[in-house]
């Protein structure tokens, strides 16, 4: 991650959920660039067209037309996003969902939290993290984030 | 196993039989001899008879000869000739009577001798005495000869006689000897046989009174089987494999609902009962059931003749004892009410997948649409509260605090109910656990309360037990947590944990425990306490002891508790004393 800047996107149906995630990486000190979907099908049609693809895509489970698990299958059978680190955004923590996204491949699991403060607290640390040193060893205990 | 009674039945029976036989064979053999004996005392009369008539039949000879002597008349030689021939006839009687007898003989061959030379001597005299009328001394001299023979013969007579008797005399004794013990004899075994008469009669009649038992225990036996077909809605048949004819019970026919016997016990018959549907099959079984004479059971259904239809379960087995005919002896069973009884339970069933579908599509729309609110509720609280609190007038700012404390207690409500419904028995999950590394997470997850009330956990050293480790971890969070709430302001708090083994049938509670040995855990705390009278109710759903005010809480983690425990199929009990401290035993059986 030499670039200058890094590149985020988020593919969430929830307005105000996209509001408060740009507004958190406002607050944070970090260079980035957001890009929102509000689904599946806008957050796909951009990825395929897309020259410059994210670094860190955020994706929401529960969304119309294409849920947030059809877009991880999708973008996991094609070799072209391999580089893309993608952390589950979402609401639940159910033991299922959080089982099926780490068997497809996600990097890590973020349940949204209640407070803005803690919301920067949780983007910054997964936009800081060394995402090529923490993939060499995926393990499921730390695969949900815990703050 | 070869006295059975038929069997000693047919044993004294031949014998008596065979000792008919004998008195039978010994009779006649006697009656022989008696009549044997008879015949010799017959044959000595004869004999002496005969030898009585020689003698006189010479005395004729002798007087005609005599007459002829004197007188010289040839009328006098009429009875000597005579007497001549009848001597002759006599001594061939006599050699018939005695030809058997040597003694005898040889005495016969001496009379014959004796009684030929006599005639010899009177046939001499005879010739003599024609030419001359006065005795001449050859004469008299013939005479005098004449006179010693006839001694010599009666000497014979006498002798034969004599040896007759003797004879006679040895028969009789003889006969007398054998013929003495028969009657004894005969009347010895005509006892035994009367005897073994009797006894056989015993035994005929002691049988036929068994007979008579068994039969009236059979009448019993059938009547109760009636009366059981009846209860249980069952009928019975018989197939008589050799003739190819039925037997079917009343009960069989009742059940069809018909009267009993009111058709032909046949297969054709039984066919227009079945119902349309099951015939095809039931045939198929039936073929089978001619070619192997065996009907696995076989589930079919039957339409009354006033179109009810009911289900009927038939089975089958041969009886071949090898001496009569073979014979199918067949159960048929009415189980519609059991067949209505499963289709009952199959809706139910049916109906509780549905609920539980239901209850599981509640906990995602608690989980998910009903956190997302709130939620946003409380991250546009924190925003207000980063951003804009100083634009607040003070009453707008302790609005907004009641409103994050309402958000806040909704959010643990949620959580908590949500966990409620969570704890479900798995069956699959039951792991051996070391309790002591659960008691050590549920520590952890709470190490900042603990921090924060200066609290004291002291524990014994826990066992290795048989549980879903996750909601025994949750049990411990919930009463540690519980005792962390309720403790005593101003008192640091202690909680003691303790562990023992306790037989089922020592403790009050666990008497109806399928279960031989529980582990017991009591969690002890000097927190407020309780009454006592609340120790059952603290356990329910969103049941309350104190205010919300004095104490947070939403009424969820004791009933979890509970819960879980009876997931394990264990027994909470808890123990309370106001201002003095709470305790809470938990009894887990050992599952192996």
């Amino acid at each position: 991650m030499n670039k200058e800047y890094i590149n985020i996107a988020l593919a969430d149906d929830d307005e105000d959920d996209r509001f408060f995630f740009t507004e958190a990486f406002e607050d944070l000190k970090i260079k980035n660039r957001v890009s929102t979907f509000k689904d599946g099908i806008e957050l796909m049609e951009f990825l395929e067209k897309a020259s410059l693809l994210p670094d860190l895509l955020f994706l929401d489970l529960n969304m119309p037309k294409k849920s947030g698990i059809e877009c991880l299958k999708e973008i996991k059978a094609s070799s072209k996003f391999k580089e893309m680190i993608i952390a589950i955004y979402s609401t639940s923590s159910s033991e299922e969902d959080v089982e099926n996204t780490f068997v497809l491949g996600a990097n890590i699991y973020i349940k949204k939290p209640n407070d803005f403060e803690k919301l920067k607290k949780v983007l910054s640390e997964v936009v800081t993290t060394n995402w090529q040193y923490e993939t060499s060893g995926l393990n499921k205990e730390n695969f949900l984030l815990r703050l | 196993m070869f006295l059975t009674p038929s069997n000693l039945l047919k044993i004294v029976f031949g014998l008596g039989l065979f000792v008919i036989l004998c008195i039978g064979g010994f009779t006649y053999k006697h009656i022989n001899s008696l009549s044997e004996s008879t015949e010799v005392v017959k044959d000595t009369y004869n004999l002496r008879s005969e030898l009585e008539y020689i003698i006189s039949n010479l005395k004729d000879a002798e007087l005609g000869h005599r007459g002829y002597l004197l007188t010289h008349d040839s009328i006098f030689l009429e009875p000597y000739e005579e007497s001549a021939e009848k001597v002759n006839n006599n001594l061939l009687r006599l050699d018939t009577l005695i030809i058997k007898n040597k003694v005898q003989r040889e005495n016969l061959n001496q009379l014959e001798v004796d009684v030929a030379s006599r005639f010899a001597i009177f046939n001499k005299s005879l010739n003599i005495a024609e030419d001359k009328i006065i005795l001449s001394q050859e004469l008299l001299l013939l005479l005098h000869e004449g006179k010693i023979k006839m001694d010599r013969i009666r000497n014979d007579i006498s002798v034969m006689l004599v040896y007759e008797n003797k004879l006679l005399l040895e028969n009789q004794k003889k006969s007398e000897q054998a013929l003495g013990l028969t009657p004894l004899f005969l009347y010895g075994i005509l006892v035994l046989t009367l005897v073994l008469l009797l006894v056989a009669y015993a035994k005929i009649n002691r049988d036929l009174t068994v007979l008579s038992e068994t039969n009236e225990d059979l009448e019993i036996f059938k009547k109760l089987t009636e009366q059981a077909e009846v209860v249980s809605k069952s009928g019975t048949w018989i197939w008589y494999v050799d003739e190819n004819t039925y037997h079917f019970s009343d009960n069989l026919y009742k059940l069809l609902g018909v009267e009993p016997n009111s058709f032909e016990p046949s297969l054709e018959n039984l066919f227009e009962f079945i119902h349309e549907e099951d015939r095809e099959g039931l045939g198929q079984e039936v073929n089978s059931m001619i070619k192997n004479e065996e009907l696995p059971f076989v589930n079919y259904r039957i339409v009354q003749p006033n179109g009810t239809i009911k289900h009927f379960k038939a089975h089958a087995q041969l009886i071949d004892n090898g001496f009569e005919d073979k014979q199918l002896l067949g159960v048929t069973l009415d189980v519609t009410d059991e067949f209505d009884n499963f289709k009952l339970i199959e809706e139910r069933n049916l109906e509780l997948e549905r609920n539980n579908k239901e209850l599981s599509a509640f906990n995602y729309v608690a989980s998910h649409d009903l956190q997302e609110p709130l939620r946003k509720i409380q991250t546009f609280i924190s925003r207000i509260e980063a951003k804009e609190l100083n634009n607040l007038s003070e009453k707008g700012q302790f609005y907004i605090d009641k409103i994050k404390s309402s958000s806040s207690r909704m959010r643990m409500l949620i959580e908590d109910l949500l966990q409620y419904s969570r704890t479900n028995k798995s069956k699959n999950d039951f792991k051996n656990v070391d309790i002591n590394q659960l008691l050590e997470q549920a520590k952890q997850e709470l190490s900042d309360s603990i921090e924060d009330k200066n609290a004291e956990i002291i524990s014994s050293i826990l066992p290795t037990m048989e549980v879903v480790s996750f909601q025994i971890e949750q049990l411990f969070i919930n009463l540690i947590s519980n005792s962390l709430k309720y403790s005593r302001e101003g008192v640091p708090l202690v909680i003691e944990i303790k562990h023992q083994e306790v037989l089922s049938n020592d403790v009050e509670c666990l008497q109806k425990s399928l279960f031989k040995y529980h582990h017991k855990i009591i969690f002890k705390d000097n927190g407020i306490g309780f009454e006592q009278t609340y120790s059952k109710k603290i356990f329910d759903l969103f049941n309350r002891l104190h205010g919300k005010s004095e104490y947070s809480g939403t009424g969820i983690g004791l009933a979890i508790c509970k819960k879980i425990v009876d997931n394990h199929h264990g027994v909470i009990i808890a123990k309370g004393e106001p201002g003095i401290g709470a305790s809470f035993t938990i009894y887990l059986p050992f599952l192996k």
